[in-house]
């Protein structure tokens, strides 16, 4: 990744977090992004795993989605909450993931953790361990809508060319 | 500003009752790993709630985007902090509920093999 990259998007990152424009609170900042991309640069020569970071917008499509789904989720365990949690079956699954690109399994993972209902448990190369409150959710996940969306808004590299 | 302070106030206390919600959860369900869904609530969607509820408050100026960005770090580092407690509670060999049921089942077998042997 372009280190001159970095510069940009720290120096902004520091002016959106200070908003202070005196010379010296800015040089400050300038010395800061310095060192980090110091650091970074040091580090890439350590780091084996390199990766691009992804500037595809698709993540803006996706977060809509994502947020309609923990909307619905949510609704449906705080009813479950203050109905009676006697009706609970809790549910352990294994979820596959071949059809999840490498590098968004990590997404996918915190993705079904952040709606409500549904928590990763243990993953590995082939599939997710998940832990469901209702057997109902596991259903729907191995129904695989999230799992579509994701894989059709980031297709594998290999196929995309 | 009168509308987008109501707005607002709605967002924030529906943000507060799951919040709240999210609580009695933690103290009405049987074991851990129901407890994290509960709390998970609270995490989520009461946070993103009462996040937009204070973006409605804000004169839209560098304080917007700094409750942008604290929501964005808490969408990334809630769910990864669930999964770790999960996670550790799982190799440390916390059972769930249905696997613990079970397993007092077969304890019980035994037992009453072990006295039928005898």
């Amino acid at each position: 990744m372009h280190l001159g990259l970095w510069v940009v998007v720290l120096s902004l990152f520091w002016l959106l977090l200070s908003g202070y424009m005196q010379p010296m609170l800015l040089s400050f900042g300038a010395i800061s992004v310095l060192l980090v991309v110091l650091v970074i640069k040091r580090m890439a020569n350590v780091d084996q795993e390199l990766k691009q970071v992804d500037f595809r917008l698709s993540i803006f499509r996706y977060l809509p989605w994502l947020l309609k789904e923990i909307m619905s989720s949510s609704f449906h365990v705080t009813k479950l909450i203050w109905s009676s949690p006697k009706d609970l079956s809790p549910t352990l699954a294994k979820i596959s993931l071949k059809n999840i690109p490498k590098e968004k399994r990590v997404l996918y993972a915190n993705s079904i953790t952040l709606t409500p209902g549904t928590l990763s448990l243990d993953i590995n190369k082939h599939e997710i361990t998940v832990h469901a409150l209702e057997a109902a959710s596991v259903d729907e996940l191995n129904e695989g809508a999230m799992e579509r969306k994701i894989a059709g808004l980031w297709p594998k590299k290999g196929e995309e060319k | 500003m009168l509308v987008l302070d109501i707005v607002s106030s709605i967002l924030l206390m529906t943000g507060i009752f799951f919040g709240f919600s999210g609580a009695v959860g933690l103290f009405r369900f049987p074991d851990f790993f129901t407890r994290v869904h509960a709390a998970s609530i609270t995490d989520s969607i009461a946070v993103i709630l009462i996040i937009a509820g204070l973006l409605l408050q804000t004169s839209f100026d560098l304080n917007t985007a700094k409750l942008m960005f604290i929501l964005m770090f808490l969408m990334i580092t809630s769910p990864t902090a669930s999964h770790a407690l999960a996670k550790s509670a799982r190799h440390g060999g916390l059972l769930t509920l249905g696997e613990s049921k079970q397993q007092q089942k077969q304890q019980k077998e035994q037992m009453q093999q072990q006295e039928a042997g005898q």
